[in-house]
This record gives structure tokens, sequence and C-alpha cells, in this order.
């Protein structure tokens, strides 16, 4: 019969409210982990993306959006002024690329062309990349798809890719699933993309250095000696992503916080609820010979008890909820875009106890201070 | 020992003042000593200060040689603990706990671990004829079961002075003779018994009667 037995007779005794506050703060401690997820899962899907990439720097058109895919505004002449930088800068390799998003209401019936050069190929983007069926170079004129694509479009050897009225494409190459975004693209060759968008122009230059070059150094000297364009290093890329997730996180943990709040009212309520009901009784603990700081902690308990259970079932709804939502994206764009990491239970964890903690503290307190000959109604 | 000086309580109700205990001065020797009186003569509020439930306006109450005014809530419920127990009217037993659990609750306040609780509280439920009803929560024991089992909780750790306020008062005559036994028994020695009643009769039992009218210790008769 030590505190945690007590903890658990009063709660147990009202088991109706004690349920219900539990569940409340489960379900505010699920959606907490479920909306944070979407940002642990995309820093590992994003870090693990920008590791399997092959170039280093990424140019476009300044006052591109990083997470949109860029307009073809860079014209030719950009592209002369690179290569003529190059051995100044340590340039191996540039590769003038377009990009093309055909946008549907789910990931089955969105697009997204990469028009390359000849003599470029899937492995520009992913060294890694390897072919499962067919060849991996569209030129001179075929689609070599990412296996995720090929799978939910049915895009078998051979089958005719329609990029526009006019221009249609066989598929001469499935590549092998790779676990990252490749598995989504289509590559084409980069004549016939800027043919079906009108424009001679390039969407995005992507350079690769010599083994010595910096990149972020690279990067500054091509935005300083071509005006008009964003150079970003992989690592920079890296970090821009990390400060636009956390914005994302605030964002998010903002919006549970509602639902935090309303947990924490919940178990408010139901511990004053609590000191209200058993008054006497603690009038009587104190007359047997009970400290101030034992009911304190007695109440406190219960509290933090509640906000305990509710957030460990919270977390593992949330991870439940984490792992079906992985296997939507896994089977749609064939990536885990939810994860529910041990900092985010640990966060979780500690924003339900903290939760439970203040919820508990007036009720606690209020507990402690009854005089007992009112508790007893002695007066 | 257990001695109250000059003891006085006096309550603000609005513009008032209302005196509800005056100039109580008594060294309770051992033994029972019954207080008597009607309904308003002050003797809840005389318990609630010799128990050190209250602060008195003026004067002075020792409890176990400590001079209960000078202390704080906890410092008086820590001689509450040691030296007082307490058997109320309506039991007052924590509902969520097992009748041995109940008499237990004294130890586990003062530190006493599970297994010597255990032995300690278990031979007071027999001593009550409770041994079978141990693992029974309050509210399927009959109301002169709880009392015995507030009467062992008041004795787990065997208090100097025992309080018992209208013990009897909400059983029937046989559970209350019962009762009344079992509280007397415990007076005996060095061991005091504080008996608030309004009942004559019960009274009659203890070895002294202190006659409290509005406030005043009116009488003190020896029997």
């Amino acid at each position: 019969m030590e505190l945690l037995v007590l903890v658990w007779r009063n709660l147990t005794a009202r088991l109706t409210r004690s349920t219900f506050t539990w569940l409340g703060i489960a379900v505010a401690s699920a959606s907490m982990v479920l909306f944070l997820s979407f940002g642990e899962g995309l820093r590992h899907a994003l870090a693990a993306e920008m590791g399997n990439m092959g170039p280093q720097i990424r140019v476009v058109a300044q006052g591109t959006d990083a997470f949109s895919p860029p307009l073809p505004e860079l014209p030719p002449q950009m592209l002369e002024q690179i290569k003529q930088l190059a051995p100044e800068l340590g340039i191996e390799k540039v590769i003038p690329a377009v990009v093309m998003f055909r946008g549907g209401f789910d990931p089955a019936s969105s697009f997204l062309f990469y028009g390359l050069p000849p003599g470029a190929d899937p492995r520009d983007f992913y060294p890694k990349a390897q072919v499962a069926a067919g060849r991996i170079d569209p030129h001179p004129s075929g689609a070599v798809v990412g296996s995720k694509k090929a799978e939910l479009n049915h895009l078998t050897m051979g089958k005719e890719l329609r990029l526009s009225r006019d221009v249609k494409l066989p598929v001469v190459g499935v590549l092998k699933p790779a676990g990252s975004m490749l598995d989504s693209f289509i590559f084409v060759p980069l004549r016939t993309l800027q043919k079906v968008l009108g424009t001679k122009n390039y969407g995005v230059f992507l350079v690769q250095l010599d083994p010595d070059a910096k990149p972020e150094e690279v990067a500054q000297k091509l935005e300083e000696q071509i005006p008009g364009i964003d150079a970003q290093s992989t690592t920079e890329a890296l970090k821009f992503a990390e400060r636009a997730m956390r914005i994302g996180d605030l964002i998010r943990f903002g919006i549970s916080l509602v639902a935090l709040v309303v947990g924490g009212l919940l178990v408010a309520n139901t511990v004053m609820m609590s000191v209200y009901e058993r008054t006497r009784e603690f009038g009587v603990m104190r007359a047997i010979g009970a400290r101030r700081r034992f009911i304190f902690g007695l109440v406190l308990s219960e509290a933090l008890f509640l906000a305990l259970a509710g957030g460990v079932s919270g977390v593992i709804a949330g991870y439940v909820g984490s792992a079906l939502i992985n296997l939507y994206t896994q089977h749609a764009v064939g990536l885990a875009l939810s994860a529910v990491t041990p900092r985010l239970v640990f966060f979780s964890m500690g924003i339900a106890l903290a939760l439970g903690l203040i919820a508990g503290l007036i009720p606690a307190r209020n507990a402690s201070r009854i005089p007992v000959t009112e508790a007893l109604g002695r007066v | 020992m257990l001695r109250a000086e000059h003891l006085s309580k006096h309550y603000r109700q609005g513009e008032a003042t209302i005196t509800a205990l005056t100039d109580f001065t008594y060294d309770f020797p051992p033994g029972a000593t019954a207080v008597v009186g009607p309904s308003g003569s002050g003797k809840t509020t005389l318990l609630n200060l010799l128990a050190g439930f209250d602060r008195p306006s003026t004067g002075s109450v020792e409890l176990a040689a400590t001079k209960l005014e000078t202390l704080d809530e906890d410092g008086r419920a820590d001689v509450r603990l040691r030296h007082a127990g307490f058997v109320f009217q309506s039991w007052n037993l924590l509902p969520t706990l097992t009748a041995l659990e109940n008499v237990s609750f004294p130890l586990l306040l003062a530190g006493v671990g599970r297994s010597e609780r255990n032995q300690r509280a278990l031979p007071l439920l027999e001593k009550m004829g409770l041994a079978a009803r141990a693992d029974h929560r309050p509210n399927q024991l009959s109301g002169g079961e709880q009392q015995r089992v507030a009467i062992a909780r008041a004795l787990a750790l065997e208090p100097a002075v025992l309080f018992a306020d209208e013990p009897t008062g909400n059983l029937d005559s046989a559970a209350g003779a019962q009762v009344l036994d079992l509280l007397l028994e415990h007076a005996s020695g060095e061991r005091r018994l504080v008996l608030v009643t309004h009942d004559l009769q019960i009274a009659a039992r203890a070895q002294r009667v202190l006659h409290l009218r509005d406030g005043r210790l009116t009488k003190i008769e020896e029997l």
C-alpha cells in the first residue's frame, strides 16, 4: 500500500471519469506525435535523399522556391558562363536539366519529368541508380521510369508515355527501387522536354565538383559572378530544409498544442473534482497525522499518473498511426514520410508530464491546504 | 500528558464575534474522561483544540510534552500521528482501502515497512474481531464493524491519548456497547481517553465527567 497503490485505488474508484481523462490525454498526445512525426520523417527522408544525390551544387533562377520544381528560366548563355568558370572554380561537370511537373489529385496521377542532356543519365542524380529492365539512358528518344512510378502507373517496357498532345515517348528503361525520390521520377531527353515546354531555357544546372573543391565556396563564387542565380550546395540545402522543417514543426506543434491544452484541462478538471469530492478523506488523513506534503504528493501523483498513462498510450497510438501513414506513402511515393523517433517519444512524454504537472499543481495545493476542521465538517 | 490552560476560541462571523470556548483549564489525568454538554456547549471546539486540529484564540494545549500552539500545521500533524488516536462519529475510514489497509495507514505515514505494517495491523483487527474482514472495503462492512476498524486504526501507533467524538452516535445499542468497551479497555495505565458525548449513560462509564455549558467548564464530576 505505497503511494502508487493509493493513486491507483483513487483513480480506479472513479473509473469512468479517469478513463475518459486518460483517453483525452492519449488522443492529444497521439495527435502531437502524429503531427510531429511528419517533420521527423521528412527530415530523415531529406537527409537520405541528399546523401544519395550526386551533384554537389544545384543552380536555379534567383527566387525559385526550394521545394517547387524550378521553371525554365536559365538562358543557355548562363550555361556557357558556368562552363567558362569551370576550370577556375574546380567544376568537373555541369548538367543542364529541365523539370516538368504534371500534378494530379494523388501520387499515382502526378508526374515529375526530368529532361537530361545527351551524355547524362539518372546516375548523375543518384550514383547508385540501377536499371531493372531496359536501359538507363533515355536518349535518343525514350523515357526511363522510377520503380514506384512504373508500378503505380503500370509503365512497362515499350509502353507509350504521353508528355503533351504531340509528344509521346516509349518506356525504354525501368529503374530498380532506390527507397528515395528517384523511384517517382521519369527521365526523358532534354530536347524533348524543352519542346514540350516551348523553351530553349533550362530549369536547373546540376554541378559536380572536383574532389578538392569546396561546395560552399564554389556556390558563393557562382552567385557573385553570375547575377540572377541561386547556387545551393547540398549542405546549404540541408540547412535550409532544416530551417523550413523547424518552422513546420512549430506550426504543427502549435496546432497539436490546442489538443494538448484541452487534455491538460481535462486532467485539471478530473483532479479538481476528485479533490472536491474527497475533501473529507483528506481531512481524515490530516487528522490521523498526514503532512501537507503527503496530500500534495498524492494528488499531484494522480495527475501525473493520468498524464503518464495518457502520454504512453498516445505515443503508442501515434506510432501505430505513423506506421499506417507510412504504409500509404510508401505505396504512393516509395518513401516513409512519418517517423516516430526516440527524441519525439521523449519530447511527447515530456510535454504530457509537464501538462500533468501543471494541471495537478493547483488541485494538489488546494487539497493540502484544506483546514482539518473544515474538511471534517467540525467547524 | 494532556493539559489545557486558559483555552479560549472566538470566531468572527461578519461583524459579530462568537465565543465557542472560554478559559478552559484542565489537566487530563490517565484513564477515561468524558466531556458532556448540550449542543453548542463547545465540546467539538474543545476536541478540535486539544487535538491540534485548530489553533486557540488564547491559551495553550500541551500534548505529549509539546505545546501545540508553538507548532505549524505539519508539526501538529506529527504530534497527532505519534501520540494521538481518533475515533469519529461517522467512522471516517478511507473508502478505497481495505480494513487492513485502513488500520495500516497511520503506520504507513510513520514510515513503517509493508510487512511490519501488516504484522502490527492484523492483530489489532483480530482483537476487534474483524480478522476475517481484513480484505473488505468500508462499504462492505456494517456500521459497528467500520467503527471497530476505526478504533483499530486509532490504536495502530499505540497513542498516549485517544480522542473519541460521539463514537457510538451512529450505532445501535449492541454495537455501541461493544465499541465503548473497546475504547475503555484502551484507557488503562498511563493512557488517556477523551470521550465527547451528549449521552450521560455513556459518560457514566468514564472515570470523570467534564460538564460544558455555553463554552465554559461548569463542573468536574469524579465517578
